[in-house]
């Protein structure tokens, strides 16, 4: 009896000891596609997030207390998102969440983790629908309701006028069809506009029928490097040489591997490369010595890498409190990131990355000019 | 004509994978929901072999087909031969299983990247139509192949063992064919057929992890058309659902207006439906029994 008494009062010993949540560490999660047709791209911005939370408890946590990392698998899908996020917010019960990185995973997770009050920052979704998702939903990505401006303007300075677009039916790449068409520029129009399952990697016969056609542009809009390859190898073989234009997912290196005949003077419509000096260089450097080349790109992870740095700094100055930390992000007049200067607008949607067009030049992917946004 | 081009491409993909899957079923009743996860196999090892390592095509070729074949051993011993004697259907749940540890370890050692084993093609242009060299290699060989599973299938001892496996398994067994070799050597050849199906892929696409289920997908449509243990009509369907899915969105219907190609697919499982009901045993069922 004295003895069950004894370790009785131990136990309760070592629970009043676990009580103070002060010293419990702080879990934050993270969402995006690890598997999946858009893998690599979750690689690099799980391992950039890793990286973040790393660095923080190397330096000795936030205020004291040590961040644990729970990245969950949402495969590039809505229904995969939404139970990630029902985990993370329900069982984990973590403070914030950065991701998704499909604008479908943040889309669903946005509608589990926006009533349950926790702030979600997606490095990388860009659906024009994210700018409505809800409150404590945060991008540091530009809106692809931008995209269709950035890309109105491009299409008026090379004077191209008859634009063929084909869209893989995805959140993302339905987001920026519609944009692109709502800001044609005047005298431009769209001569072909057809859209095919997700994942689909045979497009010669919608190429066959392209080829009868008058145009003088052709949108890429695939969901990853994968269709944007073949789109454009299969548009090539049938010999067509019109321009080809890309989205975000055909500013990939891997497309020199996949079709460097085909993509020579392709040109990706996407966010500025990481810069090559200072702190982008030397995130781009830590990056590589950690986890080797990007698997997607160095620009991903560094928005990756930024939103989750973001979120442990405000963590340290407001505490875990939800609402507190939504507000501060609102309130942030412009974090110092390794990928640029950003803030938020009222909406949760980024101010301060531009966009950039790049092009596939000499087998080399090459900044060509910065479209920056009023 | 090009129409007829792409759908010759697209459709000898899926009659390699679809052959197979085809014998196997005639020979063991058994349905394997890893083939795509074989020509994963296949097509990685050989892009391996070659873009990687930098031997000649042909050897890549070789070592991917005799991974991929050592590969569908193992997954014979260890998902389908402890199980199909107990029920034809055991094996659907062990082969999927199988094809999801494939899928984990394909991801694993070859990451998430997309690859293709010959990323340059050199374009013909003739008659109006445009066809790479290296299509018509692949449709040739694919064709060249078929032939000679045929061969085997009509003119040798093996392959009347399997015609006979085929129509009445225990006559042939009461008439002392070996059934436990013949299993082994029948789905090993279905991956063999595979696997040069998933070299085909990264030869004319590009390879990515999550292929595996949609290409079985594709196999099992020609397969359940074409009639289930039939081998011609296997093939016939696998470029009949090509060559349907290419006019579907190809030509305009209606008076002009093309069907969007988000339906391409749509139409293929539709015209899998109207040929199950009007013909429940598969399309080629009635003009000869089995193979």
């Amino acid at each position: 009896m004295k003895r069950t008494l004894a370790l009785g009062s131990l136990l309760a010993l070592a629970l009043t000891a676990c009580q103070p949540s002060q010293e419990d560490p702080i879990k934050i999660g993270y969402l995006g596609p690890l598997t999946g047709d858009f893998a690599s791209a979750g690689a690099d911005t799980v391992n950039a997030a890793k990286m973040a939370v790393e660095e923080v408890n190397a330096a000795g946590g936030v205020n004291g207390r040590m961040v644990i990392l729970i990245a969950e698998d949402a495969r590039c899908t809505g229904s995969d998102a939404a139970n990630a996020a029902q985990k993370l917010v329900t069982v984990d019960k973590v403070v914030g969440i950065i991701g998704g990185v499909c604008s479908s995973e943040t889309l669903a997770a946005g509608a589990i983790a926006d009533p349950a009050k926790v702030v979600e920052i997606s490095p990388t979704s860009s659906s024009p629908e994210i700018t409505a998702a809800g409150d404590f939903i945060f991008r540091n990505y530009p809106s692809d309701a931008l995209k269709g401006i950035a890309l109105g303007k491009f299409l008026q300075n090379a004077k191209f006028t008859k634009l063929a677009v084909i869209s893989e039916n995805t959140d993302f790449c339905q987001g920026i069809r519609s944009s692109v068409k709502d800001n044609l520029p005047e005298g431009t129009t769209v001569v072909f506009d057809e859209v095919v399952d997700a994942g689909t990697k045979d497009y010669r016969t919608l190429m066959t029928r392209l080829k009868n056609l008058d145009f003088d542009v052709f949108l890429a809009n695939g969901q990853s490097d994968a269709t944007v390859a073949e789109m454009a190898k299969q548009m090539r073989e049938l010999g067509m040489t019109q321009q080809i234009v890309g989205t975000d997912t055909a500013d990939s290196v891997t497309l020199l591997t996949l079709a460097p005949d085909a993509v020579e003077g392709l040109k990706p419509l996407s966010v500025p490369s990481l810069s090559e000096e200072g702190t982008g260089k030397q995130f781009a450097d830590q990056f590589r010595a950690k986890h080797g080349e990007p698997q997607f790109g160095m620009f991903f992870a560094a928005l990756s890498y930024d939103a989750t740095k973001l979120l442990l700094e405000t963590i340290g100055k407001v505490g875990t409190d939800g609402e507190k930390i939504r507000d501060a992000l609102y309130a942030h007049e412009g974090y110092e990131g390794v990928a640029g200067k950003f803030s938020f607008d009222g909406n949760g949607d980024v101010e301060g990355i531009p966009f950039a067009m790049k092009e596939f030049k000499g087998g080399k992917l090459v900044q060509s000019e910065l479209i920056p946004l009023e | 004509m090009q129409l007829l081009v792409n759908a010759l491409i697209a459709g000898s993909l899926a009659a390699l994978l679809s052959a197979g899957l085809s014998l196997v079923y005639g020979v063991l009743g058994v349905f394997n929901l890893a083939l795509g996860q074989f020509a994963l196999t296949g097509g990685y090892v050989t892009w391996w072999l070659h873009v990687s390592i930098g031997l000649p095509l042909p050897v890549s070729i070789l070592g991917g087909v005799i991974v991929a074949a050592i590969v569908t051993w193992i997954a014979f011993e260890v998902s389908v031969a402890p199980f199909y004697r107990r029920h034809v259907f055991l094996p659907l749940v062990t082969t999927i299983a199988f094809s999801m540890i494939l899928d984990a370890l394909i991801l694993l050692l070859f990451q998430e990247r997309p690859y293709s084993i010959i990323a340059v093609k050199h374009s013909l242009h003739f008659a109006g139509v445009y066809i790479s060299v290296e299509q018509i290699f692949l449709i040739a060989f694919t064709i060249v192949f078929l032939c000679a599973v045929a061969w085997v299938l009509h003119s040798t001892s093996l392959g009347r063992k399997i015609r006979a496996t085929v129509q009445h398994s225990d006559a042939a067994r009461s008439l002392g064919i070996s059934s436990a070799l013949l299993h082994r050597s029948v789905f090993i050849a279905s991956g063999i057929l595979a696997a040069l199906g998933g070299i085909y892929l990264g030869i004319d696409q590009n390879l990515t992890p999550q292929l595996g289920f949609p290409l079985t997908i594709k196999a099992y449509a020609a397969l359940i058309a074409g009639g289930k243990d039939n081998f011609w009509g296997t093939i016939v369907c696998a470029y009949l659902i090509a060559l349907l899915e290419q006019l579907a969105i190809g030509l305009p219907w209606w008076g002009g207006d093309y069907i969007a190609a988000g339906f391409q697919s749509v139409v293929a499982l539709l015209f899998i439906i109207v040929v199950l009901l009007l013909k429940p045993r598969g399309l080629f069922s009635g003009l000869r029994r089995a193979i």
